[in-house]
């Protein structure tokens, strides 16, 4: 008897099950053109986000700064673009500062963590604390708001029905899978991440390739805060708030590692689309906000249990398919 | 000295998913013995130690603990009968003394308080029993290797285990921690404790065991006893081939000194002392071993060659070129480097054959601008699977599930996809088994029939003279003696590398 391999179908089943699920509890609501461009737009920016930052998880680092360097990149954009008298030119600028600021929060860690030898998780939960500071520096802890034309339409101009930052999420996307799967950078991205200290004898720069993981995911995050300011036409320290912990879902759904050296960026879309999903079922749901972060736990929890079942069984088979493979050499010999 | 028998498994049969890996296996261990298991890897060696601690479930078959049958299901379970394993991978806690890790878990309390005064006297007691050379109050972290498997041993003596597992327990002990737990072997057997004893380094096991059960393909090969432990009949029983009884214990070095000279290392100092002053040259077509104890710093200076560690000063150059020494350097140099740790310094686990192959030699695999050619880099992979016969040869499978041999042929394939000058190798064969480390040494000597030169740093006495052309032998960072163009033994490089004088 044919035994099919679920585990390989599970992404696509577990995402039909959720559009099913939802069609049928909020059906009117689920699946109203305004919603699809809400649950687009949810998507897209953990999607964007998602694409840069996966080089450091494949790295085995991790980034707990997303959501304030997300909230200083949409306050610089938004504090430029504003000063600059919000023109087309002003509004380029403003991305192009925002951009520049999380390139360098991006190297700095990245220079920290390789220079100092001190883990991910501890010098981006410091940074964490300080790019939340600069945001409320900068704005007074107050909201700026934006709602220049130029500035706008990056979140809200359409083409061919789609908003503009599914263009954004689909180019990253492809550049990011293509980077991590076409080229000798991408290689080595998940040489390091399996085993540092074979991939320096191997003659990588284990450091240099670290420090553009880093910049990659800080570049991403700041696009991903221009994108959340312009489609809420404001910014704060509270931009952004929630993310950090998107982010790293939509990985870990996605079955990417953050132990590092596995994990593939389609998968991590996967997550991304299906976390864009769950925070919108948990609007039409009228979840309220208090209980959504529960229920978003919840959901790791199990994506993460799903997933070290899955992987269990995939190298009991491997060692089973080994030892198989392994005797009939020695039958055939 | 040999008593009742203790352990005996009989008709041990397990398979995994319907491929027998054991079938219809006897083994018998009698108290005080010191009980030899041997077998090429694969053999079934480690699946029977893991039915026989509880790790897997048997088949068919019956264990019997002293005549009784019983059921082991669990590890504790082999433990309360009286058997403890002393893993590869070391157990025992680093920040804690040695009594503390001793009686881990088990600490004698007055009331709900730890009797320290009590532990400590309860392990001298122990450490006195079988003379160990341990005190129990030291911290772990400041003892080496050797000392912390000594450790884990009296663990298994303190619950009254009569038998004790050891799988290759001087894999990486120094000469001197291992005859340290030869003797402790010896006084344990004179105690009563049964050992069993596996072990890839076959002189060990003529010296140690009291009887020998060899496992050929998952069946029993042979049961020898003491004076049927011959060398020449062991090997032949476990890999099925006749092999020349003489071969590994002396050899003639014919060392061309007329060949070009390939590798010119001038003065080579460490930073810490490890090594100083090393000089020394390798020619074109020349294997050069490099033998010696562990710490004598031979592992260091090749990483200095190949620059995995900075030296302070000296100089490297490659046929006559001044080098400059970092890994990324050497490699577009024409060196190649295989590291001493192969699990965690040779390969990349979660990666396949192709990944792993290609790693190094990103700069030949064809590209489409930026674009790796897949079928270029799975080419290249096939190739080194083809040339020295990788398994399996499924150019996709995660090398951290391929067995050692397998591994150290993956790490290996990569520097022959390119045109070498140098290959530098540090404990080539350590942990493979016969039939994989004769295939490692073929590749070598292939490669300096090519004109490469080869540097291989060896522990394993027989290995170094197998493979040299010529032998330098270190001691405490300095190259102490030169072997070349004679006929050496094992104990003349032995003795030069432990400082004593032997007359030839």
């Amino acid at each position: 008897m044919k035994k099919i391999n679920w585990s390989k179908y599970s992404k696509p089943i577990i995402l039909v099950a959720f559009v099913i699920a939802l069609s049928i509890l909020r059906p009117k609501a689920f699946l109203s053109l305004d919603n699809f461009s809400n649950v687009l737009w949810s998507v897209a920016v953990i999607g964007i986000m998602v694409s840069g930052t996966i080089f450091v998880f494949l790295i085995g680092g991790i980034d707990l700064s997303i959501a304030t360097l997300c909230a200083l990149s949409a306050v610089v954009v938004v504090s430029v673009t504003n000063m600059l008298g919000g023109g087309v030119g002003a509004v380029l600028l403003g991305v192009l500062a925002a951009l520049v600021t999380g390139a360098l929060a991006g190297a700095i860690h990245g220079l920290i963590i390789t220079k100092f030898n001190i883990p991910a998780f501890l010098v981006t939960f410091a940074t964490q604390s300080i790019f939340l500071g600069l945001a409320m520096v900068l704005t007074n802890n107050k909201i700026v708001s934006c709602t220049a034309p130029a500035f706008t339409a990056i979140g809200a101009f359409k083409i061919l029905g789609f908003p503009l930052p599914v263009y954004f999420m689909a180019i990253i996307a492809l550049a990011s899978w293509a980077v991590l799967r076409k080229t000798v950078f991408g290689r080595y991205v998940y040489a390091v991440g399996g085993n540092p200290v074979a991939s320096e004898i191997s003659g990588i720069n284990v450091r240099g390739a670290s420090i553009m993981c880093y910049v990659v995911s800080g570049l991403t995050t700041a696009l991903g805060g221009v994108v959340l300011a312009s489609m809420t036409q404001q910014a704060s320290a509270a931009t952004g708030a929630g993310y950090t912990n998107d982010v790293i879902t939509a990985g870990v759904i996605g079955g990417v590692s953050l132990l590092g050296g596995e994990g593939t960026l389609p998968g991590a879309i996967f997550g991304a689309v299906l976390m864009g999903l769950l925070n919108n079922g948990l609007n039409l749901m009228s979840v309220p906000s208090t209980h959504a972060g529960l229920v978003k736990g919840l959901v790791i929890v199990v994506a993460v249990a799903f997933d070290a079942m899955n992987h269990a069984d995939q190298s009991k088979k491997k060692v089973k398919k080994f030892k198989k493979t392994k005797d009939t050499a020695k039958e055939s010999a | 000295m040999a008593g009742q028998t203790i352990l005996e498994a009989k008709n041990i049969y397990k398979s995994f998913s319907g491929v027998p890996v054991l079938q219809d296996v006897h083994f018998e261990v009698k108290a005080g013995e010191v009980h030899a298991l041997m077998g090429e890897n694969g053999a079934g060696k480690s699946t029977l130690i893991k039915i026989i601690t509880g790790v897997y479930s048997k088949d068919e078959g019956q264990i019997y603990w002293e005549g009784q049958p019983v059921e082991i299901n669990t590890y504790q379970d082999c433990q309360k009968l009286g058997v403890a394993c002393i893993y590869q991978e070391l157990s025992v806690i680093p920040p804690l003394t040695v009594a503390q890790n001793v009686f881990l878990g088990r600490e004698p309390r007055k009331g709900k308080i730890i009797d320290y005064k009590k532990m400590n006297e309860m392990t001298q007691e122990l450490i006195d029993k079988y003379q160990f050379p341990l005190k129990p109050t030291t911290v772990v972290e400041n003892l080496g290797i050797g000392q912390r498997q000594l450790i884990e041993i009296l663990k298994g003596l303190s619950q009254n285990s009569k038998l004790l597992i050891m799988d290759e327990p001087t894999a990486s002990l120094s000469g001197k921690e291992a005859e340290m737990l030869f003797k402790i072997i010896q006084t344990l057997r004179s105690e009563g404790v049964s050992i069993i004893y596996i072990s890839h380094r076959l002189e060990e096991v003529y010296m140690l065991s009291d009887r020998l059960t060899i496992l050929r393909d998952g069946k029993n090969a042979a049961v020898l006893e003491k004076d049927e432990i011959i060398p020449a009949k062991v090997i032949e029983t476990m890999i099925g081939k006749v092999v020349d009884e003489s071969a590994g214990s002396k050899k003639m070095l014919h060392s061309d000194e007329n060949a070009e000279v390939r590798l010119d290392v001038r003065n080579l100092t460490d930073k810490t002392d490890r090594y100083r002053n090393i000089s020394f040259q390798v020619h074109r077509g020349e294997i050069l071993g490099l033998g010696g104890l562990i710490g004598a710093g031979r592992t260091e200076v090749v990483r200095a060659i190949f620059g995995v560690d900075k030296a302070e000063s000296g100089e490297v150059y490659l046929d006559g070129e001044k080098l400059e020494c970092y890994p990324k350097a050497s490699i577009k140099n024409g060196i190649g480097f295989v590291p001493e740790d192969r699990r965690n310094q040779g390969f990349i686990p979660l990666l396949s054959t192709t990944r792993n192959v290609a790693l190094t030699n990103y700069d030949i695999v064809e590209k489409k601008g930026r674009a790796i050619s897949d079928a270029s880099e799975l080419e290249m992979s096939k190739r080194a699977i083809e040339a020295i016969d990788i398994r399996p040869n499924d150019p996709d499978k995660q090398v951290g599930v391929m067995s050692g041999g397998n591994q150290q042929k993956v790490v290996l394939g990569k520097w022959l996809m390119r045109d070498l000058k140098l290959l530098i190798v540090d404990e080539p064969t350590a942990g493979i088994d016969v039939g994989a480390k004769d295939e490692i040494y073929g590749i070598l000597e292939d490669l300096a029939k090519q004109g490469v030169a080869v540097i291989v740093v060896t522990s394993d006495l027989q290995e170094l003279l197998r493979v040299s052309h010529r032998i330098l032998v270190m001691r405490k960072g300095d190259i102490v003696k030169e072997f070349k163009n004679v006929e050496v033994t094992q104990s003349m490089v032995l003795a030069a590398g432990q400082g004593v004088e032997e007359e030839a």
